[in-house]
């Protein structure tokens, strides 16, 4: 071999060796750590709203995690207690803890309200999978969370409407009494509500306001049986929806009762009691995970959470989308809040079925609107019924 | 304002204004016996009715294993059933109170701190309540399975009693006048007015001061533990703060009769439970809070001892 030869083979050698080594130590290097948090009502009595909707998030982390070696994606949990009071207390926090680059959430209206301030001044993208009230996103409003806050799912102007037309379904003649919990959720569902219930010329014989935490519904009781209303529209939380539910029964009210997205949940049958929420109504622009999910999503949920199924959680798939949207931007290589608010508001995101069609406005909305989904208590047990 | 509810659901407004009112008049006794005695606000009552209300549910799931699907009882297993509930709800929040005291009260006045102090102590206890029973229910509300098949029992007219609201009407009635009779008759009863009195004055007279709070604690507790019994069977549920409101409006009942005072504590809890029911049903839930705390200002304002404090002065505990 001749002396040329030899050098060249040499030279060649080494930079395969060279070459091998860093692809070798890139193969292992350790993935970069990212952090996102899931914020929502993790205590108090919404707690059960917050740990459903925390499964779909972590859910989509295992997912991702163990899809690829770049990143491993932490979740923390920040409890809002669904209360703006407390949100208020928790996001400055939040916002200051420059290791979280994302918000799955807030869970609630009020609450996001009351994290705007510290989320918008620290530049903190918002992707929330179910506050529905629709100042958030309306420029006009004090409240809006533009331009960081984002949601997944339809807003109240797209939940009022539905929650009266699966409320009148099956009833001549409505009669309809609207309550809410004068909470800035339930006060802006109640809103959308009636403005669809004058815009249809539905028959409204009376309304409500009723604060949370309220004992005694007798005096609505009254008022509800005097009025001859044939239906009961409630925009409020499941904790107090049951409660209701279950004077209007016992006060021997026969009608039939709707709750909105805030009450749809499992505990809202242990509240209420098994007769009070037989035949109960709830509208909410959600899809249950296991009726979206394919076997690897369910499988994947499993190993997330621990549970069999996630039958009986609400906001599951809402928060799993909501979680894929961080997800599919820090994919990409967006791992700084600036770098995610730019991909989140430009980019288009895989829903849950796979199909690449979740894209916001500049505003923060679903482009094209998200379907909102009718449910009833069916035998003890809350069943879906597709888009009303 | 909606006037024809009035009309049309009158006398029912008024059997649920009583029944929330004789609620309202138990858990007042809790405030106003203590005040009697101390001169200071038990603000960890509304915690005191909140442990009662557990305790109800507690003794009907762990105990009972009763759920959701179990079936209304009857006859005699009804009653001794009930019975027990409220035996356990009464034991616990008095056991509580007699604790409360304990803590929160006997030592910083045996140090004779200020009642600042005191009060701190108090609303401390309270958080550490609400807040330890949060934590053990991981926040979650606890429905108590319906025991009691709810039906009509009188009817008069299109108004309608149901047999829970007639026996909240009943006991708490009883109860009232039984705890009423017994500060008036027994010795304990006597000992304790004379505390609320003078405390000084007692103590020379032989009255073991500490025993008398605590036993004072102790009725205040149990009083408000069948507040809790009644309010589990008539709502069926409970929650951490379960207090918070109720204990609230319960205190604003015994300022609104005159505290300090067994029989303004009944005629405020009453007063408070229509005024609320008929103010709800006229005008609107929403401006419940608003009104009522309105009247009780414009009462204060013209009667500071409470709506029915000067004319009952003598029966103060």
């Amino acid at each position: 071999m001749k002396k040329t030869t030899k050098s060249a083979l040499a030279v060649a050698g080494s930079v395969a060796l060279v070459f091998g080594a860093v692809v070798s130590s890139e193969a292992q290097a350790a993935p970069k750590q990212v952090t996102l948090a899931f914020q929502g009502p993790l205590t108090g009595t919404d707690a059960q709203t917050g740990q459903d909707e925390i499964l779909g998030a972590k859910t989509a982390i295992q997912i991702f995690n163990d899809s690829q070696s770049n990143y491993k994606v932490n979740l923390i949990s920040v409890d809002d207690q669904g209360e703006g009071a407390v949100a208020g207390t928790v996001a400055p926090g939040i916002a200051a803890n420059k290791a979280v680059i994302g918000i799955i959430g807030p869970a609630y209206s009020g609450a996001s309200i009351a994290s705007f301030p510290s989320y918008k001044s620290s530049g903190l993208t918002m992707v929330s999978p179910s506050a529905t009230r629709v100042t958030l996103t309306d420029p006009k409003s004090p409240d809006n969370g533009y331009p960081f806050f984002h949601r997944v799912v339809g807003n109240d102007a797209l939940q009022g409407p539905a929650i009266v037309r699966w409320a009148v379904k099956g009833l001549t003649s409505p009669k309809l009494y609207v309550i809410d919990d004068q909470t800035p959720y339930g006060t802006g569902l109640r809103d959308a509500a009636n403005a669809y219930i004058t815009a249809q010329s539905y028959t409204k014989v009376g309304s409500d306001s009723v604060a949370q935490k309220t004992s005694d519904y007798s005096a609505t009781v009254a008022k509800i049986k005097a009025s001859g209303a044939t239906a009961v529209i409630y925009t409020g939380y499941y904790p107090d929806g049951g409660a209701l539910a279950k004077a209007l029964n016992d006060g021997g009210w026969k009608g039939q009762f709707v709750g909105g997205d805030g009450v749809l949940n499992d505990a809202y049958i242990g509240v209420a009691g098994k007769t009070a929420a037989e035949g109960t109504k709830f509208t909410a622009p959600a899809v249950p995970f296991e009726v979206a999910a394919s076997a690897a999503q369910q499988a994947a949920f499993t190993k997330a959470t621990g549970l069999k199924t996630a039958a009986g959680h609400v906001y599951v798939t809402e928060t799993f989308n909501a979680a894929n949207v961080f997800l599919d931007c820090i994919k990409l290589g967006k791992t700084s809040r600036a770098g995610i608010q730019a991909c989140v508001a430009t980019g288009t995101f895989k829903t849950i079925d796979g199909k690449p069609i979740l894209k916001f406005t500049r505003l923060g909305e679903v482009i094209g609107g998200a379907p909102v989904g009718g449910f009833q208590v069916v035998g003890g047990v809350i069943k879906y019924f597709g888009a009303v | 304002m909606n006037f024809s509810v009035v009309t049309s659901q009158f006398w029912s407004l008024i059997v649920s204004g009583l029944a929330l009112g004789f609620i309202y008049v138990l858990i007042s006794l809790g405030y106003t016996m203590v005040y009697g005695v101390l001169r200071l606000i038990n603000f960890a009552n509304s915690e005191i009715f909140m442990v009662g209300t557990f305790a109800t549910v507690v003794v009907s799931r762990n105990f009972y294993k009763f759920n959701q699907n179990t079936d209304p009882l009857h006859g005699t297993k009804l009653v001794l059933v009930l019975l027990s509930f409220l035996l356990a709800s009464m034991l616990m929040s008095g056991i509580t109170a007699v604790l409360v005291e304990l803590v929160a009260y006997r030592r910083l006045r045996a140090k004779g701190t200020n009642r600042l102090a005191s009060l701190i102590s108090a609303i401390g206890t309270s958080i550490v309540l609400q807040e330890g029973v949060r934590i053990l229910t991981h926040s979650t509300p606890w429905s108590n399975p319906r025991v009691i098949r709810k039906y009509d029992v009188i009817t008069f007219g299109k108004t309608g009693i149901r047999n829970d609201i007639l026996i909240v009407l009943l006991f708490a009635a009883a109860l009232y006048f039984a705890i009423d009779r017994f500060v008036s008759k027994t010795l304990l009863g006597k000992a304790i007015r004379a505390v609320s009195m003078s405390e000084e004055t007692s103590r020379l007279m032989g009255i073991n001061l500490n025993r008398v709070i605590s036993a004072t604690f102790f009725i205040g507790g149990i009083t408000t533990g069948a507040a809790a019994f009644l309010y589990e069977t008539v709502y069926e549920n409970t929650k951490y703060n379960v207090g918070f409101a109720i204990g609230l409006a319960a205190f604003t009942a015994a300022v609104l009769g005159g505290i300090g005072n067994i029989r303004g504590a009944f005629y405020g809890g009453l007063t408070l439970g229509l005024l609320e029911v008929f103010i709800a049903a006229i005008l609107g839930t929403q401006w419940k809070s608003v009104t009522v705390f309105v009247v009780l200002v414009l009462v204060l304002l013209f009667k500071p001892n409470g709506l029915f404090g000067e004319a009952i002065t003598q029966s103060r505990v």
